[in-house]
């Protein structure tokens, strides 16, 4: 394997637990399965919809979500947003991303 | 809300979308159901009108096998045995496969011996024995680990947390056990003794009667406690040889060792351990002195006292 690989797929260890941070921060507008995959891949976080649309399912089961059905287009399309609790959440998830995230720059300041 | 599926997406999408759906459970499916044809149909549209079969199998392609996503939407496993039960699952199955299967195979070997079957016929049996009642060990606890797996509940052995103490013994049972081995394989083979100069009878006098080498009345009283003991003996000693020793396999062993030794005491006390038609032929008029029989009664005493006692010293609480 080479180094480019390597990071790869380290990468996708790494960003894996940010799909839900990135859904629940995103999801404060209702927003439907597809245009949410589009908008998280605009933004950076690369994420399958076999993975994300089971993902969102469970968000839902778990309290994090609300989910509700838009039938006023001409395709009914299922629409998810951010519970109290899913906010609640999020915010404990930021402040571990953003503690993690100062932890990582000071061990390795050195290498910049 | 099934009124709600989206037209227009063919077959292919409406396949796929019924093979998910019906390995997830009943009261989802509608739901899913119709959020994933408007999912793939969102999708399909996305990616431009040009040759709209094309991209729907492009996209079912990318969204993959039904089996896998079905499990991610059912949060289920998708192993059969996942990492939470494994090494409970491979402890039980190795305790199985080293101690039961031997001596499951071994009690069947000596009911054939019993029958009086030959060595090919006893050797064939035991090796069917090993491969079927290995593989139905094998086969049943798989599909026992893998409805716990699946029910979600986990009984408190398997979730039972690993210790250090947990770790196998590596030097006290091997230095014991190339002597359990022997005995093992030493009562094993009394047993073959015993009932082969029974069934096989391979004693022949002069004019070509064959005899028992034991008094055949034994097999009408006496001879079946000192069987039943050797094998209870073989038993434990196999597991002795492999497992920890514990006080009550040693208490057991006390009753193999008596339904064994009592018995054979009392034959050998009243001289009617051998076949007298065997011993006139083989000994011609020389009789043995009843102080033999007693100096063998007391061996037999003093051997099985020993082995009780280291026994017990062996045996952990």
């Amino acid at each position: 394997m080479g180094t480019d690989e390597l990071i790869l797929s380290q990468a996708q260890e790494l960003r894996r637990g940010t799909v839900v941070l990135a859904c629940l921060a995103l999801l404060e507008e209702p927003q439907y399965g597809y245009a949410l995959l589009e908008t998280l891949g605009d933004a950076g976080i690369a994420v399958d919809g076999n993975t994300l649309y089971p993902l969102l399912r469970r968000l839902e089961k778990q309290g994090l979500l609300i989910s509700e059905w838009n039938t006023d287009e001409s395709r009914p399309r299922k629409f998810y947003r951010v519970s109290p609790e899913g906010a609640r959440v999020r915010t404990g998830l930021l402040r571990e991303w953003q503690e993690l995230g100062a932890s990582i720059s000071r061990l390795t300041k050195g290498d910049r | 809300m099934n009124k709600l599926h989206a037209s227009g997406t063919g077959t292919l999408t409406d396949r796929y979308v019924a093979e998910v759906v019906r390995r997830i459970p009943a009261d989802q499916r509608g739901d899913v159901a119709d959020e994933l044809h408007a999912t793939i149909a969102d999708t399909v549209e996305a990616r431009g009108p040009a040759d709209p079969e094309t991209v729907e199998r492009e996209v079912l392609t990318e969204m993959g096998d039904p089996i896998r996503l079905a499990a991610r939407y059912a949060d289920r496993p998708l192993a059969l045995i996942g990492p939470d039960l494994y090494p409970t699952y491979v402890r039980i199955l190795t305790v199985l496969l080293a101690t039961v299967l031997p001596v499951v195979t071994a009690l069947g070997a000596a009911l054939d011996i019993l029958d009086g079957q030959g060595v090919g016929e006893v050797i064939g049996g035991a090796v069917e024995a090993v491969l079927t009642v290995g593989a139905q060990m094998i086969a049943w606890l798989t599909v026992v680990f893998a409805l716990i797996e699946r029910s979600g509940k986990r009984p408190g052995a398997a979730g039972r947390t690993w210790t250090p103490d947990d770790l196998p013994d590596r030097s006290a049972p091997k230095e014991r056990s190339a002597a359990v081995y022997a005995r093992v394989v030493w009562h094993a083979l009394l047993i073959a003794l015993i009932v082969w100069q029974h069934t096989a009878q391979p004693y022949q006098t002069d004019d070509g009667t064959r005899l028992d080498v034991l008094d055949p009345g034994l097999w009408s009283g006496w001879i079946w406690p000192v069987l039943a003991g050797l094998v209870g003996l073989v038993t434990l000693d196999a597991i002795r040889a492999v497992r920890v020793w514990t006080r009550t396999l040693a208490a057991w062993s006390i009753a193999a060792e008596a339904a064994f030794a009592l018995p054979l005491v009392w034959i050998l006390h009243r001289q009617e351990l051998f076949n007298p038609a065997f011993l006139s032929d083989a000994n011609g008029g020389w009789q043995a002195p009843q102080s033999l029989y007693t100096v063998a009664a007391v061996g037999v005493l003093a051997v099985s006292t020993h082995e009780v006692v280291k026994r017990f010293r062996e045996a952990r609480d």
